[in-house]
């Protein structure tokens, strides 16, 4: 994989390059601990930045009712959650901060709904790793991944091949 | 006995259940599993039985030549991620009692998200006063499946 300067456009998709955004602009950027941002992101919480003037580049999420306040976007076709959105709010949409090609630009400030929190929580920066070297077998398997991710930035046209 | 794992997407659509022990759990801060995730890492529980979907499967997507992701193609919740044939992983969050899947690893540290390092420290926000706070759950009507195995359910919430 080729290295490159992370972009500082405030664009973004999903994996497999179906759906792609745009922001104009970023509000606050937060984790949300509470159980249901846990279940639709499959993780231990939900990363979720405020967008104003988001535009769909390219495709349309799906859409998922997740309670009778609110709806959550995904791709149908490689399933990365997307975003948020609340009823009758017209100026914003909450992204999903990992989607971002560069997702540092969307630093989180913030936990929201703590009472969720999962206990483990605040050890999980300080678990043990595995450097490159430790373990061929794997080091062979990440050295030979050919990704079919869509890359960190917009495209004209994706993907390049069809990959079968 | 085993411990038996529970565990499903935000719809309800797809369920699972899975034996344990759990053989690894792990955060991976690789760039894949960001996207994949919309999340700053992934979280990821191995086991060395193979999952039983109760109900539904996911849909696949071909992340790369050798590894295929599972999510619900109705609610978009990320469920798996298989390499091969080996058993898939399972994404800690959509199992029923995340808290019992103790991650002791981290994986790919070297692209570590810039809070990773201090996610625990970020400022928690209170849920405002307890009036407001019954004000929501008064109207709010959550439509996700409970985090338990359900005889049936339907997806969305219609009665």
């Amino acid at each position: 994989m080729t290295t490159t300067t992370p972009t500082t456009e405030l664009t973004g998709g999903c994996q497999c390059g179906a759906v792609r955004f745009r922001a104009a602009t970023l509000g606050r950027s937060s984790i949300c601990h509470c159980r249901m941002c846990q279940k639709a992101f499959g993780g231990f919480f939900g990363p979720l930045v405020t967008g104003f003037g988001v535009v769909w580049t390219r495709g349309e999420p799906k859409w998922f009712r997740s309670s009778n306040q609110a709806e959550r976007g995904f791709c149908g076709d490689c399933g990365t959650p997307l975003a948020y959105h609340t009823d009758g709010d017209d100026k914003s949409v909450e992204l999903a901060i990992g989607a971002f090609d560069n997702p540092g630009l969307a630093a989180p400030v913030l936990q929201v709904n703590p009472r969720d929190r999962l206990d483990f929580f605040a050890e999980l920066t300080s678990l043990p790793t595995r450097p490159y070297g430790a373990e061929p077998r794997i080091d062979t398997f990440i050295d030979g991944v050919v990704s079919y991710q869509h890359p960190d930035h917009d495209t004209a046209q994706w993907p390049e091949v069809s990959h079968g | 006995m085993a411990e038996t794992f529970t565990g499903g997407c935000q719809c309800g659509a797809v369920r699972f259940r899975v034996d344990g022990p759990v053989r690894h759990a792990s955060i991976c801060n690789c760039r894949m599993c960001q996207k994949a995730l919309g999340n700053i890492f992934g979280a990821w529980a191995e086991f060395d039985t193979p999952v039983t979907w109760t109900r539904g499967r996911p849909t696949t997507f071909r992340s790369s030549a050798k590894v295929q992701r599972g999510f619900c193609n109705q609610c978009g919740t990320p469920l798996t991620y298989q390499w091969g044939r080996n058993n898939p992983s399972l994404t800690i969050g959509a199992f029923d009692h995340p808290n019992d899947i103790v991650p002791t690893g981290e994986v790919a540290r070297d692209n570590r998200h810039p809070t990773v390092g201090h996610a625990d420290e970020l400022t928690a926000e209170p849920l405002g006063t307890a009036d407001e706070e019954r004000d929501i759950l008064a109207i709010l009507k959550s439509y996700q499946h409970p985090d338990q195995d359900t005889e049936s359910w339907t997806p969305g919430g219609a009665p």
